[in-house]
């Protein structure tokens, strides 16, 4: 690790020198970072960036939808940022094919990244054997959020570590007169909890053939149809105000007790110590019952072509992997680094389980990882169709869930 | 003869800008678009062409088909309402009544605020354990129900409430201002011939407001196929494919698919829908309105 | 507002007839019903998170918080920087007076022109602009973005406010072509008798007589540029970007924080201007300003 802090600086200290004068430098950053923990995150790779040269200029758009209307057009009209802020994987794909983004593969080489990174979320920002992206962090999203007064309420001891034990819990909820599980009624939530009961139904592998290998049986397999059922089960467990719910007006439910359980991904957590909650005493944060392990979805940089810009994009590139920074953006943003190589004694216990799950190498990407932008959007469209509809027939579900990977 | 020229060519003239606006962006981008769909373009334009193959996967999506479906009931619902409650706004307003700029602006607000702020009020008031019902309830009424956006029948009308509270104050202000245009004799006459005041609005009133009835429409039309803050904010399109529209399927498929072949189909098909059914209509009631204008 | 000597109509304000006192019960009951979402939005900017948290919609704060408001206009981060909507007002400003300016008077000539000229095509030039208008302006913006681009006006202010101009064409043409038409043409034949051209008839005669049209079309086209947010975003460029940008980075966020409290009160001061504007434009909404036009 020293060593490989040492290769940095050193080619950190090249970069510089080459480029002399700050200007070359600058860096147009486009994100949809724009709230509390999210900003204080980016500011830690900004300092970082502009204690080594670099010009730091933000461009915020919040949404994904609006955010990538914003940078689409942009790059039309041939006036891309220096950075763009992206999910890992498929999303950038057309773009990349296009001849679009500069490839960093030279900074991944000299950082070593491949030795130092899991080598599921390296290859995921490997395209065709070039490195495309810089990962700012991952966030595990196959989390199970619980109150630890609902559950004192309601007689439950422990975390429910299978389904069945799950369903009786939430059994005790309801009989105690609260809400068994607060539900953000968004098709793109939804899909994250059908996520993670598929991965408790067939495993790991299971996981990795339908959403990665695309593989016919996988995708047909008893373990889909389990899901569904245990998916459709929730209905009766949810309020009757879930629909169109945010997930953060979900967490103010659990936050208050009146609820038992949120399924939601990592970033939950900040809303919980906005109300002054700590994990592990007011909340308690579990993976979902019966998990292998964890499924992820991760942020990186991408760098769209952009003429002069080059000696700044490298330089932020190794910004990004720098250590410190990782570990900081990760504290403020309630993320996990992706080195596997870093002090991670500062985080707290959700985080620091997460850690040991990716450096097993336990954890899975999510489909919007792994498929294209099309069949994730199919994906969201069958999972909240699904479950809105308590009549919906499994058969039925069985098929047009292969759709979506046709 | 020098005279007479200039006056024939001013008109033109004038329009001239707006012509070269309607050629070069309109019918350009028109054709740009009719041409994509025609393309198996992603996330740029290409050249691939692939004949009618994004219609073909138009038709076969469930989705859109829901989203068409609840256009209809949307589009219909939204514009009567917006000028059922715009034009008693207007009429009511119209009676000289204390406090008018106070009446007009409460009623114009919602027009004048992002939607992803007041999407998430109604969001809230329609929830059953948050809003309306709650409160109600509260209040001793317990059979109260308002519990329209967590059920696939009805979201859509929660949807379609929202956008009538945000419409019907545009129709309000463009119906005072016709109203305001009306001939004060007229106003006499009615009250000599002893015609009470409701009367007066429905045979007098309403018929020589033909005009701007039509511009209310037509910019309603326009904002009914444009669809998308209201939804997105308030349901995102759910429960299920309760509440999909078409714009929010093109802006789904142009900016977070990366379908820009599909997206562009559905475009062209939602124009050609809109323009077999609104056609006739509009053809029809602006000879009308030329006519009894005297125009033609 | 004192405009009862210009209006000799209807009963006099202060006389209190069962008429009168229904008239009153429908427009409060409407005010009612229209400012429930302004209210809850009030409240809860006034609360704190806890209390927010806590429920309760309707819910009076317990003391007068109004660090919500303050963060919203000066303090509320968007990106790395943290200046709150007031950071994009003067940009919304220099955009949105030039582009309302620009259109509205564009779509008076338009109508003007189309209803009492009615040049050759005319008709076919409106019918377009009124097919453009219903296509969801997003699928125009891959060419518009190439073209500007081309033509050096990308990422500039004369270019975001050309592009506000193109798309606000149809809504302001079709107001003024529908307000024309009901202006009786005799009123022309006789000008033109008189020699007047085709600018001194309109700047003399038709232009006075279209004030509220004029006030409607302003007010329409001042919102719909106040509040648009995705143009902006893509035509403006960095330095020029407006206050909805500002206003979507700190409402938006997919999985940051949510400070409702600081939301709603950066809606509302978004907001603001328009709804002043709609407050102070009542002294044109007069009735017989076009009627006395007619007659004199």
């Amino acid at each position: 690790m020293k060593l490989a802090s040492l290769l940095l600086a050193g080619v950190a200290f090249a970069a510089t020198t080459g480029m002399a004068a700050a200007e070359d430098l600058k860096a147009e950053v486009f994100t949809s970072w724009t709230t509390g923990g999210e900003l204080k995150a980016a500011d830690a790779i900004k300092q970082a960036f502009e204690a080594r040269g670099g010009t730091w200029e933000t461009s915020s758009v919040a949404g994904f939808e609006n955010a990538n209307a914003a940078f689409q057009n942009r790059m039309m009209a041939g006036d891309p940022p220096a950075a763009k802020q992206v999910v890992i994987g498929m999303e950038q794909r057309e773009y990349i094919d296009g001849g679009l983004y500069m490839p960093i593969t030279k900074v991944a080489e000299a950082g070593h990244w491949a030795d130092v990174m899991p080598k599921a979320i390296y290859d995921n920002v490997t395209f065709d054997g070039e490195v495309y992206e810089v990962p700012t962090g991952i966030h595990g999203e196959s989390w199970m959020f619980y109150s630890m007064a609902a559950f004192k309420k309601a007689g439950i001891e422990a975390a429910p570590a299978d389904w069945d034990s799950f369903f009786a819990d939430m059994d005790k909820l309801k009989a105690a007169g609260l809400t068994p599980i607060a539900w953000g009624g968004q098709s793109w939530q939804e899909t994250k909890v059908f996520n993670m009961i598929l991965l408790s139904q067939v495993g790991l592998d299971g996981f990795r053939k339908i959403y990665i290998d695309r593989d016919a049986a996988a995708i047909k397999s008893e373990g889909v149809r389990k899901t569904l059922e245990i998916f459709g089960k929730l209905r009766g467990y949810i309020d009757e105000g879930a629909a169109g719910r945010n997930w953060n007006d979900a967490t103010a439910m659990v936050i208050k007790g009146t609820a038992g359980v949120q399924f939601m991904g990592d970033w939950a957590k900040g809303e919980f110590s906005n109300a002054g909650e700590t994990a592990g005493v007011d909340y308690g944060c579990a993976l979902a019952p019966a998990s292998p392990g964890m499924i992820y979805i991760g942020d990186a940089f991408a760098f769209p072509n952009l003429k002069g810009a080059e000696a700044a994009q490298d330089l932020l590139a190794e910004v990004v992997m720098d250590p410190k920074v990782q570990v900081a953006f990760s504290l403020a943003k309630g993320s996990i680094p992706v080195r596997t190589d870093v002090d991670t004694s500062q985080f707290d216990v959700c985080t620091q389980q997460a850690i040991t799950l990716m450096n097993d190498g336990k954890i899975v990407p999510e489909h919007a990882i792994t498929l294209t932008l099309e069949q994730t959007g199919m994906l969201t469209d069958f999972v909240g169709d699904f479950f809105s509809n308590p009549e919906a027939d499994l058969d039925d579900a069985m098929e047009s869930f292969a759709e979506v990977f046709e | 003869m020098k005279h007479r020229i200039k006056r024939s060519l001013m008109p033109f003239g004038a329009l001239l800008p707006t012509w070269l606006a309607v050629v070069l962006v309109y019918i350009g981008a028109m054709v740009w678009t009719l041409r994509l769909s025609f393309t198996n373009s992603r996330i740029f334009p290409t050249d691939h062409y692939v004949g009618f193959a994004q219609y073909e996967k138009l038709l076969s999506s469930s989705k859109w088909m829901a989203a068409a479906g609840n256009l209809v009931v949307f589009g219909v619902l939204y514009i009567a309402g917006c000028l059922v409650i715009g034009f008693l706004l207007a009429a009511a307003l119209d009676r000289q009544v204390r406090f008018e700029s106070l009446f007009r602006t409460i009623f114009l607000y919602p027009y004048a605020m992002s939607f992803v702020v007041t999407g998430l009020i109604w969001q809230w008031l329609m929830n059953p354990l948050l809003g309306v019902q709650a409160s109600v309830q509260a209040w001793g009424w317990s059979g109260f129900s308002f519990d329209l956006l967590s059920s696939r029948e009805l979201a859509i009308y929660g949807v379609v409430i929202a956008g009538v509270w945000q419409g019907a104050g545009l129709v309000m202000v463009m119906m005072l201002a016709g109203m305001r245009g009306i001939d004060t004799e007229q106003w006499r006459a009615a009250r000599i011939d002893g015609i009470p005041v409701w009367r007066t609005y429905v045979s007098v009133v309403l018929p020589q407001l033909g005009p701007a009835l039509a511009a209310v429409s037509t910019i309603l039309t326009m904002g009914v196929i444009k669809t998308y803050d209201l939804v997105v904010a308030i349901t995102n399109g759910g429960p299920g494919t309760a509440t999909e529209v078409p714009a929010k399927f093109i802006m789904d498929n142009l900016f977070q698919r990366q379908n820009l072949g599909l997206a562009t189909a559905a475009a062209v098909m939602l124009l050609m829908s809109v323009l077999i059914v609104v056609a006739p209509f509009r053809f029809v009631s602006s000879m009308r309105a030329r006519r009894k204008a005297g125009v033609l | 507002m004192s405009v009862a000597s210009v209006t000799p109509r209807g009963p006099k304000p202060g006389r209190l007839t069962l008429g009168r006192f229904g008239l009153y019960a429908f427009l409060i009951s409407a005010a009612l019903f229209f400012s429930v979402p302004l209210y809850v939005m009030i409240v809860t900017s006034l609360k704190t998170m806890p209390e927010i948290r806590a429920g309760g919609i309707f819910s009076l704060p317990q003391g007068l918080d109004l660090s919500a408001w303050k963060t919203a206009w000066s303090g509320a981060c968007a990106g790395t920087e943290c200046a709150g909507v007031q950071a994009g007002f003067w940009n919304s400003v220099r955009i949105t007076l030039p582009a309302v300016a620009i259109s509205v008077l564009v779509g008076a000539v338009n109508g003007y022109a189309l209803s009492f000229w009615r040049p050759r095509g005319g008709t076919l030039m409106f019918g377009l602009l009124m097919a453009g208008a219903l296509v969801p302006y997003q699928v125009f913006l891959y060419p518009l973005v190439r073209w500007f681009a081309t033509g050096h006006l990308y990422n500039s202010l004369p270019g975001i406010v050309l592009v506000h101009i193109l798309f606000g064409l149809p809504l302001v043409t079709l107001l003024f072509r529908n307000y024309f038409v009901t202006i009786p043409e005799e009123l022309f034949k006789a000008s033109r008798l008189d020699g007047a051209g085709f600018w001194r008839i309109f700047a003399e005669i038709m232009l006075p007589m279209s004030v509220p049209m004029l006030v409607v079309a302003a007010m329409m086209q001042f919102t719909g540029i106040w509040n648009d947010f995705l143009l902006g975003l893509v035509f403006a460029g960095r330095e020029n970007l407006p206050m909805t940008v500002q206003l979507n980075n700190i409402v938006n966020t997919t999985t940051g924080e949510r400070l409702y409290n600081v939301n709603m009160a950066a809606t509302i001061l978004t907001a603001l201007v328009p709804l002043v504007i709609y407050f102070v434009s009542g002294r044109w909404f007069v009735r017989g300003i076009a009627a006395g036009a007619v007659k004199g």
